[in-house]
């Protein structure tokens, strides 16, 4: 019976309409909490965990104290000026929420049915027709939830809706080949070159992952291989080549774009109460992604080009 | 040594007005006309291509085009001559008959016409003797009247198919027959002479053109300005033959009869045009630099607003031939470089040539303001609706100034009157007292804590509307009235359906359709705090009344969790049936209560405009602290887009937001979006699609600026910097900088996709 559960609810993390950048036309993007993968540079960290979660933004916080006043827990303790957060205690009552006057605090995430998201999805119905847009269902990992982003695909693809999946294909294969005939259009992650680094950096192994996308791509499925760049990480010609050779042997890839590493996941790592990473790495400049791209062409990788993270 | 004030034109005007004062109203204003032109045309420039720059009197005729604000007939700039009288520099002889014109204006200019015929009713909303002295500006007024006769759209076809001699024997046989009949013939007289009047300023230009020729050096100059006289010399003695001709004929007559609207100019242009390319008369080239010339001139007009130059549509007789004049209007966009004027406008419906509309997104794109977009498969059967007229004649719809719509040569519409929505809101909270200065502004229909629902509360707002909904109707058809009695407005009369054939003056009963508008401001703000209302005092019952109206007094100081609960209501803007459905039912009610005014006044139609300007910021500075956590004396939200930062769901949501509003019941609503420019530069197919699935839904128009946000806050530390950086503000574009901090600030709230 908790199957069926799952595969009405599931904790969606937001929900984007008019986005332009995840995938073809104007599509509304869905973000599903919950992923098993823990990598280094994620840029939505908050999305990684399956549960609800408080976070906090401390460039609103005005010190009032009012979420102590509320807290029985003692989550929140005001201080000198520091405004400590003890994450483990909180029991997401949501009173601190309520409380604050200048929004500082939120839960992230928020328990939706396929019914309440498709509802949210239809309103840009006509949108989406006239543009080649749909839903794109992203997370965390959306595959993680595998019930319910397949129902929510299939109701999708029951009204005419185009579905896009970004996943890092990290999936059984059994369960990932059931889904595909609900997939327009995949955007599938390309994340480190070897079996090591791939472990070492995002905390699982790759082999599985690089089935799904052969088995992605026998199925002709339209594919978008979706590449982190993080300087000093993968932005090495020995990943550079590493993609060419996925781009040689999967030919029918419609594109492959390089989404090149920004800060914004660490001040939202720090608002849930977990530490930064790649504290001293700066967001690319735009200058030094075009490099990356001319080197990619250089190399004989001719379909890549600048994709929006 | 200072610059001497010398007031003989305006003194020579005021004894011609005297002497002929119980002459007939057309006599009168033509010997006016006379007094006048060529006294106020000023100089051909250095660059100028065409005559026509006016420098008007501080006393003079005109609907609309004058110096220092907005004419209304014959007016008066006291102002400007109680300046000049203090300054201490006119000239002796004119010292005692400056002030003596003074007083005599004082209770015979139109505007004081209207004045001295407000009913017992008008009186205490539109005259209050403790704030009428201060300037529009200081007023925190609910209803304030609006004197000026703007949207005039001439008959330009008509003009540049008869020319000056046509127009003359036209007039001259209907003269003729009605003086036959023993009819009112001198209103003929008048025209015949104010055209008259017109002859003379062509040929004022042609002999300055003349001196200047012989005075220039370069020898291209002394041909272009020799050219310019052989064009004017024609203009006064045929019908124009060429696009030169027909374009120096329609500019001249646009200025000289006040106007400040340029019309269907891909229409009544377009022939001339493609007949002098088509047979080498004239080069591409030479086309541009009269455009180049003709958009000068409109720019030196130096009004924020008006100046629609109106291109694309349907009802167009000559389409292939206006489309390519259309195509070199968008070109002159593109060459020209920015401007303030022309708002150039494309309307377009589907099936029109697509070069226009995309060859429009581009320049949108590259950071032009302009064309503004009009849907005509939305807005022909809109206008057809709420003006109640024929399809033919709303294929004839032309938005003016800031965005009321009235129709080509037969149906005028000047918005005569400003209701500020959310003031009303701001006394009905509080039985009719206004909080600011403590004073009776409204009805006393209660305070917010003696209603017992939401709905109740909501019908004691309309009630204050429709009150002074009532007395802006009114007062509108009042204007009409007076305006009618003291002049036939001879050059407007010419060209507009049906003055001739009826013998009458356009607002004696001379016009096919005499309609009116109302600008309503702040409905948006109004409609979300009403949501606000709804939801936090009668629904959630989170916030008591008494303690929502003291979080306002106190303009949420210490009320900072109220605040929030406001502030986080539902919005209007963001596809949310909960504060949508609000904003539309006061829409609704808004638009229907003016549509309904026909049937008190004497009004074609009286329709409400969202139009936005920068009215909403300055009537909103006396607005108190509002339910939708809007802070006391702040802007309002504009026309019809949601207020600064409160659309939070994405434009798609927006868009859907946006179509909600009925557009078959008013005179038109301004969309306001803004797009970063990555969006136009890389995703240009995405952003057609988005544009046309709002056209497709029934949205009716759309003004859109392409800017980053980041160009706004560095302009902001940087003005230097950023002299070219236009915005729009719904009605119109204003450099950036040259905006008041406050304004500048409201737009940088405005969410950019």
């Amino acid at each position: 019976m908790s199957f069926v559960k799952i595969t009405e609810k599931a904790i969606i993390f937001d929900i984007q309409r008019s986005s332009l950048y995840d995938g073809p036309g104007i599509r509304t993007t869905v973000f599903l909490k919950g992923c098993p993968l823990n990598c280094l540079w994620c840029h939505n960290p908050e999305a990684t965990d399956g549960n609800r979660q408080l976070s906090f933004h401390i460039e609103k916080c005005t010190f009032c104290g009012k979420c102590e006043d509320v807290c029985v827990n003692r989550v929140h303790q005001l201080t000198d000026g520091i405004h400590a957060i003890d994450f483990s205690q909180c029991l997401l009552c949501g009173k601190c929420v309520n409380a604050c006057p200048s929004s500082a605090l939120k839960i992230v995430g928020k328990w939706m049915t396929v019914d309440e998201v498709m509802q949210e999805v239809l309103a840009d119905y006509d949108f989406y027709l006239n543009s080649g847009g749909g839903i794109t269902i992203s997370g965390g990992e959306p595959l993680w939830n595998l019930p319910f982003t397949l129902e929510l695909l299939k109701r999708c693809k029951l009204v005419g809706v185009n579905t896009c999946v970004e996943t890092s294909g990290f999936v059984s294969s059994l369960r990932f080949i059931e889904m595909l005939p609900y997939i327009d259009v995949l955007l599938f992650d390309y994340k480190m070159t070897g079996s090591a680094e791939y472990l070492k950096y995002t905390g699982v192994s790759n082999e599985v992952i690089l089935n799904n996308l052969e088995i992605a791509h026998s199925q002709e499925v339209s594919i978008i291989l979706r590449c982190p760049v993080i300087p000093g990480i993968n932005d090495t010609d020995q990943h550079f080549e590493g993609i060419l050779a996925i781009d040689r042997k999967f030919p029918n890839l419609k594109g492959i774009e390089l989404l090149p590493y920004h800060r914004m996941g660490n001040s939202k790592r720090l608002g849930i109460g977990i530490e930064e990473t790649l504290v001293s790495l700066e967001t690319v400049p735009v200058e030094l992604s075009i490099k990356w791209i001319e080197r990619l062409n250089e190399l004989g990788c001719s379909k890549v080009k600048l994709g929006v993270g | 040594m200072q610059k001497i004030d010398n007031f003989s034109m305006e003194l020579n005007f005021t004894e011609t007005y005297r002497k002929n004062i119980n002459e007939h109203i057309a006599i009168r204003e033509a010997r006016c006309h006379k007094a006048q032109f060529p006294a106020v045309l000023s100089e051909i420039q250095e660059n100028d291509r065409l005559a026509g720059r006016t420098f008007w009197g501080w006393v003079g005729f005109s609907p609309h085009n004058a110096p220092g604000g907005a004419a209304f007939g014959y007016f008066c700039h006291e102002l400007k001559i109680i300046e000049a009288i203090e300054r201490g520099n006119i000239p002796v002889e004119q010292r005692d008959a400056v002030h003596e014109m003074l007083h005599f204006w004082k209770k015979e200019t139109s505007k004081a016409k209207v004045e001295s015929a407000f009913t017992d009713k008008m009186i205490p909303v539109l005259f209050r003797d403790e704030i009428v002295s201060l300037p529009y500006n200081f007023k925190p007024l609910i209803a304030n009247p609006i004197y000026r006769m703007a949207g005039v759209f001439l008959d330009y076809e008509k003009l540049l198919r008869l020319g000056i001699p046509g127009l003359i024997e036209e007039i001259t046989e209907k003269m003729n027959v009605v003086k036959a009949s023993g009819g009112d013939y001198q209103l003929f007289e008048g025209m015949l002479i104010a055209l008259d009047v017109f002859i003379d300023s062509c040929k004022y230009y042609e002999k300055q053109a003349i001196e200047k020729a012989k005075a220039a050096s370069n020898p291209q100059r002394v041909k272009e300005l020799l050219q310019l006289a052989e064009v004017l010399k024609k203009n006064t003695i045929s019908k124009p033959e060429s696009f030169y001709e027909a374009l120096q004929l329609s500019w001249l007559y646009t200025l000289m009869c006040g106007s400040l609207e340029l019309g269907r100019v891909d229409v009544y242009l377009g022939d001339f045009y493609v007949h002098d390319i088509d047979n080498y008369v004239i080069t591409e080239e030479e086309a541009l630099s009269l455009m180049h010339s003709y958009w000068k001139l409109i720019n030196d007009l130096f009004r924020d607003v008006d100046g629609r130059v109106i291109i694309g549509g349907r009802g167009r007789r000559n389409e292939a031939n206006a489309d390519r004049f259309a195509l070199l209007v968008l070109n002159t966009i593109k060459t020209y470089g920015k401007a303030i004027l022309p708002q150039t406008t494309l309307r377009f419906y589907e099936g029109m040539n697509p070069l226009l509309f995309e060859k429009s997104l581009d320049l949108i794109g590259e950071g032009h303001t302009f064309p503004l977009l009009y849907n005509d498969d939305v807005l022909i059967p809109s206008v057809a609706q709420a003006h109640d007229v024929p399809i033919e004649d709303a294929e004839q719809y032309m938005p003016l100034g800031c965005g009321e719509i009235v129709l080509d040569h037969m149906g005028f519409g000047t918005p005569s009157g400003s209701l500020n929505v959310l003031k009303a809101l701001d006394v009905t909270l509080r039985d009719g007292i206004d909080p600011i200065t403590g004073k009776r502004l409204g009805l006393p229909t209660g305070h917010l804590r003696d209603f017992k629902t939401f709905d109740e509360f909501f019908a004691a707002f309309k009630k204050q509307l429709a009150f002074f909904i009532e007395i802006l109707a009114d007062h509108e058809e009042l204007e009409y009235v007076e305006s009618g009695k003291q002049a036939p407005y001879l050059y407007l009369s010419m060209l507009y359906d049906d003055c001739i054939a009826r013998g009458k003056g356009i607002f004696s009963g001379g016009i096919r359709y005499l309609g009116g508008s109302l600008e309503s401001f702040g409905s948006v703000n109004a409609a979300d705090s009403l949501t606000a209302i709804k939801k936090m005092v009668f629904d959630d019952k989170l916030i008591s009344a008494d303690q929502l109206i003291e979080a306002l007094n106190n303009n949420f100081n210490g009320y900072e969790k109220e605040y929030k609960l406001l502030k986080e209501s539902p919005k209007y803007g963001n596809d949310d049936a909960y504060a949508d459905n609000i904003m539309v039912e006061l829409h609704d009610f808004m638009c229907n209560t003016m549509r309904d005014q026909r049937e008190r006044t004497n009004l074609d139609w009286y329709l409400n405009v969202l139009i936005n300007n920068k009215q909403n910021t300055i009537l909103g500075r006396w607005v108190g602290a509002t339910p939708d956590g809007r802070k006391a004396g702040r802007e309002m939200a504009n026309g019809n887009t949601p207020a600064g930062g409160n659309d939070k769901n994405g434009i798609t949501a927006l868009l859907n937001s946006l179509v909600k509003p009925s557009p078959d019941i008013h005179a038109g609503a301004v969309q306001n979006l803004r797009f970063g420019k990555d969006v136009f530069a890389c995703e240009r197919d995405k952003l057609n699609a988005l544009l046309n699935t709002y056209f497709k839904k029934g949205g009716a128009q759309a003004m859109i600026t392409v800017i980053n946000r980041g160009d706004l806050e560095k302009a902001l530390v940087e003005p230097e910097k950023y002299q070219d950086m236009f915005v729009r503000i719904g009605g119109f574009s204003a450099r950036y900088i040259d905006l008041p901090r406050d304004v500048q600030m409201e737009i940088l709230s405005r969410v950019t996709y």
